[in-house]
């Protein structure tokens, strides 16, 4: 049975060789480094395979003054931009390194049915320029090393309008 | 007969857990691509981070042998669902729901409105969960809250409050009631939303009883403050502020839950 499985596997990660080699990478969602958008000041200070997820720690998303006062950030400086049918998500996903430093800053979106969303530039722009100066974001210790982690934020957005922070 | 009923009867309630599922259970139906898909997952996903490459490639190595393992897709979908990532999260347990129903409903609405705000979605899964299916409906997929509190909070979420106490309400009042963690935080805070401050204190006051936070405490100084009570509200912030500082509060690893309050809304009094 465990030779079975084993072709079965061997089948089936050459197909996935062949299919993705290019894009595969260590875990999904991994962000890849890209010249082309990335602040070259910006630095990891361990390998590529040791950045971890935020919540790998046990701490969930960790900013001086919680969550609260990340929010407080957004409510004050965001700008609403009143459009009927700019509603739906956008994700701001971006590592922190091991001094609080954040960069490879990425961002998706969706309407309210999940569908890929291109959001008025007005609203993503506003969104990912506050992200990119926030300054308080804690660095995470694990396993007593101080680690880079990838961190994201989600934006609600109804009709321009922020609504709520996630996670 | 009674073999029967108990496979499906065991069937059933693996269909409402949200672990591994039960291979045996494949090949009692007969199902032996199911049972092979199943077998495969059982011996190998253990060894491997849900994010990893290795880890999907043996949930790929599944859905090849059986297009329609429901499991398969839901572990294809949870790191997705852990990154933010909404588009690939949607498309992996949608196919879960679509080759399991019963299983998957209540995990893809108990992630939608905790991990995307999605209270819309959360509703038509919980109400369509409790169309088909005339038992238990069962927790949120990380068992914090019964799918009914699950519901209420959403309708909360909505705009819809009274319908939001009504749900819960009812649910507290079951017979056969297990308390979760925060479910008469949640209620007491919809009475003081409602401003029916006596019902809030009352549920507020009864949380204490089977757990104490931070936050039920802010709850109950924010009403003492609203209705002019000052020497309990100074006891009730002066606890909420010692609770917090031991950490003794409303408490998710993923994300900011419903009700949750911060430090600084205590100092903020």
């Amino acid at each position: 049975m465990n030779k079975f499985f084993s072709l079965i596997y061997l089948v089936s990660s050459l197909q996935f060789i062949g299919c993705a080699q290019s894009t595969a990478t260590r875990w999904v969602d991994d962000i890849v480094p890209d010249s082309s958008l990335d602040d070259p000041g910006f630095k990891i200070c361990n390998a590529e395979g040791q950045v971890i997820q935020y919540f790998n720690n046990g701490q969930a998303m960790e900013y001086k003054g919680e969550k609260y006062t990340l929010d407080s950030i957004f409510f004050s400086e965001y700008k609403s931009v009143n459009k009927p049918g700019e509603t739906g998500l956008i994700r701001i996903r971006f590592i922190v390194n091991c001094k609080g430093e954040s960069g490879r800053f990425r961002m998706i979106a969706m309407d309210a049915e999940y569908r890929e969303k291109e959001f008025d530039k007005n609203i993503t722009e506003q969104l990912m320029s506050i992200t990119k100066s926030l300054k308080g974001w804690t660095p995470k210790v694990w396993k007593e090393t101080a680690i880079d982690y990838y961190q994201y934020l989600i934006f609600k957005i109804e009709s321009g309008k922020l609504i709520s922070i996630l996670p | 007969m009674k073999i029967f009923y108990l496979i499906l009867v065991f069937s059933l309630i693996n269909q409402l857990s949200f672990s591994q599922p039960n291979c045996n259970a494949f090949l009692w139906q007969g199902d032996t691509a199911q049972f092979t898909a199943c077998k495969l997952l059982e011996d190998n996903l253990n060894k491997h981070y849900q994010f990893s490459r290795e880890f999907h490639e043996w949930v790929d190595s599944a859905i090849t042998i059986c297009p329609r393992f429901a499991y398969a897709y839901r572990e294809k979908a949870a790191p997705y669902v852990k990154s933010g990532n909404f588009l690939e999260w949607k498309k992996y347990i949608d196919l879960a729901v679509k080759y399991d129903s019963l299983g998957y409903l209540p995990v893809r609405a108990s992630l939608r409105y905790k991990f995307f705000a999605d209270y819309k979605g959360a509703i038509e899964d919980i109400e369509l969960l409790e169309k088909i299916y005339s038992g238990d409906i069962g927790s949120s997929s990380n068992g914090t809250y019964h799918l009914k509190v699950v519901k209420a909070l959403c309708y909360k979420k909505s705009g819809n409050l009274p319908k939001a106490i009504q749900i819960l309400e009812a649910y507290i009042n079951e017979e056969n009631y297990s308390s979760g963690p925060y479910d008469l935080l949640h209620l007491g805070v919809m009475y003081l939303e409602a401003e029916d401050y006596k019902n809030a204190e009352k549920y507020l006051d009864l949380q204490n009883v089977k757990y104490e936070f931070a936050d039920t405490y802010y709850y109950l100084a924010l009403l003492y403050k609203k209705t002019g009570d000052n020497d309990h509200f100074s006891l009730c912030k002066n606890k909420a502020h010692d609770l917090y500082s031991i950490n003794q509060r409303m408490n998710d690893t993923y994300n900011h839950l419903i009700d949750q309050i911060y430090h600084q809304q205590i100092l903020k009094f």
